[in-house]
């Protein structure tokens, strides 16, 4: 599981039909910055990720990935490789805090 | 399992219903490199479920992939990485 | 299935109970030349014996890790299968 932001959604009209009605996001992963180590920086890797939560762009979200991600009653019967199943509020590195989504 | 280092922690109130009391940490993977202490570079950070209690700095054994959720089984939550035990000593030789 | 060498061991007191009573080995996964390490450190769930410096056939099937534990919800995936012979 990893932490990353939302960075868009994707429409598709034409998809397998088990998809119907599911929000597919953009994701981009978030890594402490090896420089720093105080903030997050993006990786610069793009990912669509099937939503269980509600996200919305610009959000901070958890991701997992793999079979892993179809262990939900919703995600169980779509043929998926990544998911949302979370919005972060805070990430911190030893007691400094390295994102606040109220910041 | 691959070993990890604890560095922080991850908080979320809006979450998979799944989750709901899961506690997340921050953990650094540890590669050859990094046990033998020749290098610091990180792979980057991984979140993992823990419900053993890790402190920050505790080394850990992280069950990883489908095997994380076995611990719930035969309830289903989607997990990738699971903590399953705290690291009291860990020695070894690479050479 | 990769063969590995037993470099090293970890205890821990604070673990899943599917655990307990098993040795945990730290094992150094290797290539066809014997030589090149392959990926990270894996800690390996041991129930043969094997020691350091031993080289060691593990598999990463998490049914067989559960049926050799006893428990159906061990999150224990690496095993060693068995111990290669000293020449």
């Amino acid at each position: 599981m990893f932490v990353a932001k939302v960075t868009g959604s994707l429409v598709a009209t034409q998809k397998v039909k088990s998809m119907t009605g599911h929000k597919m996001l953009l994701v981009e992963p978030y890594r402490l910055d090896p420089d720093t180590g105080t903030g997050l920086k993006g990786t610069g890797r793009s990912l669509v990720a099937v939503d269980t939560v509600g996200a919305g762009e610009g959000e901070f979200v958890l991701i997992v990935q793999g079979s892993s991600a179809r262990l939900t009653p919703e995600t169980k019967p779509l043929p998926v490789d990544t998911a949302i199943i979370g919005i972060i509020d805070t990430v911190h590195v030893g007691s400094a805090c390295v994102y606040d989504k109220e910041v | 399992m691959r070993i990890g280092n604890v560095i922080g922690t991850v908080t979320l109130n809006c979450r998979h219903p799944s989750l709901s009391g899961a506690r997340f940490k921050l953990v650094v993977p540890q590669s050859w490199d990094n046990l033998a202490g020749t290098s610091e570079e990180s792979m980057g950070e991984i979140v993992v479920f823990d419900e053993l209690g890790a402190g920050i700095g505790s080394r850990i054994a992280m069950s990883e992939g489908r095997e994380a959720a076995m611990p719930f089984y035969p309830d289903v939550k989607p997990i990738e990485a699971y903590n399953a035990a705290i690291l009291d000593t860990l020695e070894f030789d690479t050479c | 299935m990769y063969i590995g060498r037993v470099v090293g061991h970890a205890t821990s007191t604070v673990k899943h109970p599917s655990m307990k009573g098993c040795k945990l080995l730290l094992v150094m996964a290797l290539q066809g030349d014997g030589r090149t390490i392959e990926g990270d450190p894996i800690l390996v769930v041991d129930k043969l014996g094997a020691g350091k410096g031993d080289m060691v056939m593990v598999t990463s099937d998490g049914i067989g890790a559960r049926e050799m534990l006893g428990c159906k919800n061990s999150p224990v995936r690496w095993t060693v299968l068995g111990i290669r012979d000293k020449r």
